[in-house]
């Protein structure tokens, strides 16, 4: 008879710490595994907290297997505690795709890889976008690469939510884009080739650019007008 | 048979049979409460991994230690929270054995080598590996009672999609 090896719970290892949760490393049923520990705000009333705290933390597990059912990669879940506020799931093998692009964008663009990404960034999306998943924070931090196989793992579905219009699933892409603009413009233009993954794989995405087009318009407008209004403010007072 | 430890100092013995002739008989006394020892016995072939019994026992004992079982025992609880459903009649119907059944996974918490010794006697089969879950499964039993789609098996092992359910149950 031999005892299968697996330590309890008395190795956590915290690996990161966000606004919202704090993540560890820690062994599940022989499983190196990661938990997600959603931390109370003591600047909320507890009542209102908890019932925050709790609906999230659901929303999240609920989102995250949704994804896996329409075929796009995430953590597979192993357990979820109401109690502890916390998920457990598998830990993931890999760099954040962030990291990727910073690499690049010190030690010079490898075509193909980058290419593979994006392809499998907007392959990703699409599928989510039309079973109708909304990402919530797309950022190139929520998005890892799995070693050896380099396959993409979407995570962080903490803001995730269900909706089938075309607006959210645009404003989940213009988040993406200026996510790209901020941290990646060393890499040329990745967010191109996201959208044409995306193109080809969504069968929605008409209505979608439609949208993300009219967003980026209406912002210039907003902005145009609100330089317009400030300049008379600016001339009057110019110091 | 073999051990495996959930969480602190508990543990949870597996084993595995093949070709048993009394399921009725096990279902009948377990129904009346009059088997010798508690135990959990399982449709092995809707099980083709260890893994996804070793989450639903890891959620049992956490249900057992903040006494909200959904069942009566912690040994029913394992096979309700295999199943990955909220329906207990149909989970304890479809995952425990029924009176055909010939393939059966027995479990016990916190087992002493008496205890499965035991179990070994109620079952009137041929032992069989653990490793033998994978290639005697029933996957397409599996994937219509998981309701798992071709598109997740794309990105996603049996085991782990059957462990997704088990985990997030209580979540939908």
């Amino acid at each position: 008879m031999d005892v299968e090896e697996g330590v309890g719970d008395g190795s956590l290892v915290l690996l990161k710490q966000g606004a919202e949760a704090k993540v560890f490393e820690l062994n599940f049923v022989g499983r190196r595994s990661v938990v997600k520990e959603r931390f109370s705000k003591k600047y909320r009333h507890p009542m209102l907290d908890a019932k925050l705290t709790l609906k999230r933390l659901n929303a999240e597990a609920r989102c995250m297997t949704k994804a896996r059912r329409l075929g796009v990669c995430t953590p597979a879940l192993y357990a979820v505690d109401p109690v502890l506020h916390s998920l457990t799931f598998e830990y993931v093998d890999g760099p954040a795709v962030k990291d990727v692009l910073l690499e690049f964008g010190s030690n010079g663009i490898v075509e193909e890889r980058l290419d593979d990404i994006a392809v499998q960034i907007g392959d990703a999306i699409a599928k989510l976008h039309d079973g109708g998943l909304i990402h919530g924070d797309l950022t190139t931090s929520n998005m890892l690469i799995r070693n050896v196989v380099n396959q993409l793992v979407l995570i962080d579905f903490g803001l995730s939510f269900t909706s089938t219009l075309p607006e959210d699933k645009a404003v989940d892409l213009y988040v993406l884009e200026r996510a790209l603009l901020s941290m990646h413009s060393s890499c040329g233009n990745v967010m191109d080739r996201i959208l044409a993954a995306y193109r080809k794989s969504s069968k929605q995405w008409s209505a979608t650019f439609n949208k993300l087009a009219q967003g980026a318009i209406l912002l210039y407008c907003i902005l145009g007008f609100a330089l317009f209004r400030l300049l008379p403010v600016i001339f009057v007072f110019p110091f | 048979m073999k051990v495996f430890q959930i969480n602190g100092n508990n543990t949870l013995s597996l084993a595995l049979f093949a070709e048993v002739a009394n399921s009725k008989e096990l279902l009948d006394s377990m129904q009346a409460g009059n088997l010798e020892l508690e135990v959990s016995f399982m449709n092995a072939s809707l099980i083709p991994d260890v893994f996804p019994v070793l989450a639903a026992a890891h959620k049992a004992l956490v249900s057992k230690s903040r006494d909200s079982l959904t069942t009566r025992t912690l040994h029913s609880e394992l096979v309700y929270n295999i199943s990955g459903s909220k329906h207990i009649t149909e989970s304890l119907k479809r995952c425990g054995i029924s009176d055909s059944c010939t393939y059966v996974l027995a479990a016990r918490f916190n087992a002493s080598p008496e205890d499965m010794k035991v179990v070994e006697k109620l079952i009137n089969g041929k032992e069989v590996d653990l490793v033998e879950l994978e290639s005697r499964a029933n996957q397409a039993q599996i994937l219509k009672h998981y309701k798992i789609s071709a598109m997740e098996l794309g990105i996603s092992s049996l085991a782990d999609a059957i462990t997704c359910r088990i985990a997030s149950r209580d979540a939908l």
